[in-house]
């Protein structure tokens, strides 16, 4: 039974735990915990200057916490641990007068890979981003795109077990953010544990299984996708139909209504059940086109809990 | 350490696989010996004989000026100012400046042209013709009062400008009228000679242990061309260290690198990389002059061998070579601090100054430690970090200092070094991640401070 349940509950690659940062008197990290499980996407997500590229930066042993303390792989973090995580930092870039095969062998080497393995492992990514005509180009000639394809490559290059990718699709086009989020998804599929930091939602609920929201140096929320969105309380649905206004009228099932286009929105009181409703507006013979219970997007989330938070 | 060997790999290659590197090491060795030997062979490129009619009433002046200009005297003359400054010649050599005089000033056709029954303008009338004719190439005039005090020579020529013919000129008429004037009063050019004579002066230095050895300028100029070198080097390889820290600053790919090697290992990479891409530069260039050198003094066959020429000894070579190092890593270590503070290379201008200050008052130290090694303004300036390394040697060159104050000067040396490198990780590990804009000097301090 005990057996069980250890491997039904998936490993945790990495524990951040009650970890603060301090510069001078401004707290940019204050006592934020969080579990990142093996396999899985965790979303990192919070407004510019939350304070998530501090704590990435002491997940990657940049700098160290100056309260709390980093497990990674079950031991506390070493600089030995840092050739098992491959970050892709907001700011990076490329040495510019340097040939991108050179480029990416140097940082294989710092990830301590040997020449040969990381020969083969360039040759493979650089074909999976189809840059192979650019293995001898010097960084300097490669477009925008292109270089952020070659930093991707470089933070994967030496197969970490933990991928860490900040703002990974910023200033990239529709076509360079589909090749890297196969490639994300490839990751995924070979075992390894992604966190993904973004302020941009809409990717963010479509890539993560796991998020955490940090606004102001403090946690706001965090769970997996499912539990956060139906813990934001709210129970709307979206309802496009002839007839069945008096079940509508009813203040003890429908508290508000907010009328759009050609649909209502409908906010349901406390203990209200969707089903219930939809049960009633059939028996009252009303003709029903849509109904549709309103799930809160993250994006709603984040904005709720970041305004609430600021104002 | 495989990580730091790397970067050094890394910062080494990038710097010495580069067109310029390569060029700049080859053809250094190249210039130098250009400069030395292009404006002699200039100067021995020319033309015929030039052809000098010397108007005179009688021949006699003009027969010592021909005497004077023939390639035999010139060539004495010549070997009399390498004597001076040489003080030996051997048979070979002289040889060598005879056939040096013919080609390079000694080329005069002299013919006299008898002024007896002619007015001045007619002279000059029939010499101008002759000139525009191109039978002659220039002429003389010499007046009937040639001994004179005030007496006028007057030389006209189809090209003034050539000065070294017209020097040659001016120099045989000067000898020629003076010993005509001598010769009136009974000296003879014999009796001259031997008035003119220099005295031998010879120089020697005694060392500590009490022996005396042959003494020349050599040790001065050896000394600071020594203290010049290091001074070269430094800011050029100061300023590699600075562009190659200031690179990934610009780049922004310092995070990549922090998040997979240690900031120390990533700072004492690059800049043993580019001190050792200097080193090998320096190497070449040294060990060439060296070549250079050491050739010029066989082929001289001064009977001394470089070593006791130059007073270098091998334990001169191993400490300047010590106090080099230290030095290198001491300035490239500041040149990485500064690059650590700054957003781009323009920026490091006004630091970068004040270290050149600081080596340029160590090469000016140079003059009065040869002068006087042992002042009080010798010994302290040898044992003042930043400026020991170019001091010291230049002292140890000069007059070995007993072994306690090489060895202090050292450790003066090594533990700012340790400072400083210390005090550069602390800034480098901040700064790095630091965009956009110029650490102030008191959040560096903080950085310092606070690790």
């Amino acid at each position: 039974m005990i057996i069980l349940l250890l491997m039904s509950e998936p490993q945790v690659t990495l524990r951040v735990s009650e970890v603060v940062k301090r510069y001078g008197s401004f707290t940019a990290v204050d006592k934020i915990s969080l579990d990142v499980k093996a396999g899985r996407v965790f979303g990192f997500l919070g407004p510019n200057g939350a304070g998530k590229t501090t704590t990435i930066r002491m997940i990657v042993g940049i700098t160290a916490p100056d309260e709390g303390y980093i497990e990674l792989f079950g031991e506390r973090m070493s600089a030995a641990l840092q050739d098992r995580i491959g970050y892709l930092p907001e700011e990076r870039g490329l040495y510019k007068k340097m040939k991108v095969q050179e480029q990416l062998r140097y940082f294989a080497a710092l990830k301590s890979v040997g020449q040969k393995k990381a020969d083969e492992r360039i040759d493979y990514w650089l074909n999976r981003m189809e840059l192979t005509d650019w293995k001898t180009k010097k960084a300097a000639d490669l477009s925008k795109g292109m270089s952020q394809k070659i930093q991707f490559i470089a933070t994967v290059l030496h197969d970490p077990e933990l991928v860490i990718l900040d703002e990974p699709f910023s200033g990239l086009d529709p076509i360079n953010v589909e090749t890297l989020l196969s490639a994300i998804a490839e990751l995924k599929a070979s075992g390894k544990t992604i966190i993904f930091s973004t302020h941009l939602m809409e990717t963010a609920e479509r890539l993560c299984d796991d998020i955490i929201l940090i606004n102001k140096s403090k946690k706001v929320i965090s769970g997996t996708l499912r539990e956060v969105k139906s813990s934001f309380g709210k129970n709307l649905v979206a309802l496009r139909c002839n007839g069945g206004d008096a079940v509508l009228d009813d203040k003890a099932m429908v508290t508000s209504i907010t009328r759009h286009a050609d649909e209502l929105e409908l906010e349901l009181a406390d203990g209200a059940i969707a089903q219930e409703l939809l049960q009633r507006l059939v028996a009252a013979g009303a003709v029903i086109t849509k109904f549709e219970q309103i799930e809160p997007s993250l994006n709603d989330i984040f904005i709720e809990k970041v305004r609430g938070a600021n104002a | 350490m495989r990580k730091f060997f790397a970067v050094l790999k890394r910062e080494y290659f990038k710097v010495v696989w580069t067109k310029v590197f390569i060029l700049t090491t080859l053809l250094a060795p190249v210039g130098m010996v250009a400069v030395s030997v292009i404006p002699v062979l200039m100067f021995s490129i020319k033309g015929n004989a030039v052809r000098l009619a010397v108007a005179d009433v009688d021949s006699q002046l003009s027969g010592r000026l021909a005497e004077n200009l023939s390639a035999e005297k010139q060539a004495e003359k010549i070997r009399k100012n390498a004597d001076d400054s040489l003080k030996q010649i051997n048979a070979s050599q002289e040889e060598a400046l005879k056939r040096n005089a013919e080609q390079f000033g000694g080329s005069f056709d002299v013919r006299h042209f008898s002024t007896v029954g002619k007015t001045g303008d007619e002279v000059r009338n029939e010499l101008n013709r002759q000139i525009a004719a191109k039978e002659i190439d220039s002429y003389l005039i010499i007046p009937p009062d040639a001994d004179a005090a005030d007496a006028k020579f007057e030389f006209f020529a189809r090209n003034a400008s050539d000065f070294v013919s017209k020097t040659s000129i001016e120099n045989a008429v000067n000898d020629a009228v003076r010993l005509g004037r001598l010769e009136k009063v009974n000296i003879t050019s014999d009796k001259l000679r031997q008035i003119n004579k220099k005295v031998s002066f010879s120089v020697k230095s005694v060392d500590e242990r009490g022996s005396v050895k042959e003494g020349n300028d050599f040790g001065f100029f050896i000394a600071f061309g020594l203290a010049f070198l290091l001074y070269m080097t430094i800011t050029m390889y100061g300023s590699a260290v600075l562009g190659a820290v200031v690179e990934e600053k610009e780049t922004k790919i310092a995070e990549i690198l922090f998040s997979s090697a240690r900031p120390f290992e990533l700072m004492m990479g690059k800049l043993t990389g580019v001190c050792l891409a200097g080193l090998t530069q320096i190497g070449i260039w040294v060990g060439s002059a060296a070549l250079i050198a050491g050739y010029t003094l066989f082929a001289m066959n001064s009977g001394e061998s470089l070593w006791a020429v130059s007073n270098i000894t091998p334990s001169v070579i191993v400490y300047f070579f010590v106090f080099f190092l230290t030095g290198f890593f001491l300035y490239s270590t500041i040149y990485a601090l500064i690059g650590s503070m700054v957003t781009t290379t323009q920026e490091a201008g006004q630091f970068v100054l004040v270290t050149v200050i600081i080596l340029m008052a160590g090469l000016y130290s140079v003059i009065p430690i040869v002068r006087d090694p042992n002042s009080t303004f010798s010994v302290i300036i040898s044992f003042v970090p930043f400026i020991s390394p170019i001091s010291m040697p230049v002292r140890i060159f000069t007059e070995t200092p007993p072994f306690w104050q090489i060895a202090i000067s050292l450790l003066l040396n090594v533990l700012t070094t340790c400072a400083f490198v210390w005090a550069a990780a602390r800034v480098y590990r901040v700064g790095m991640l630091m965009y956009g804009k110029r650490a102030t000097i008191p959040e560096v301090w903080r950085w310092i401070r606070q690790g």
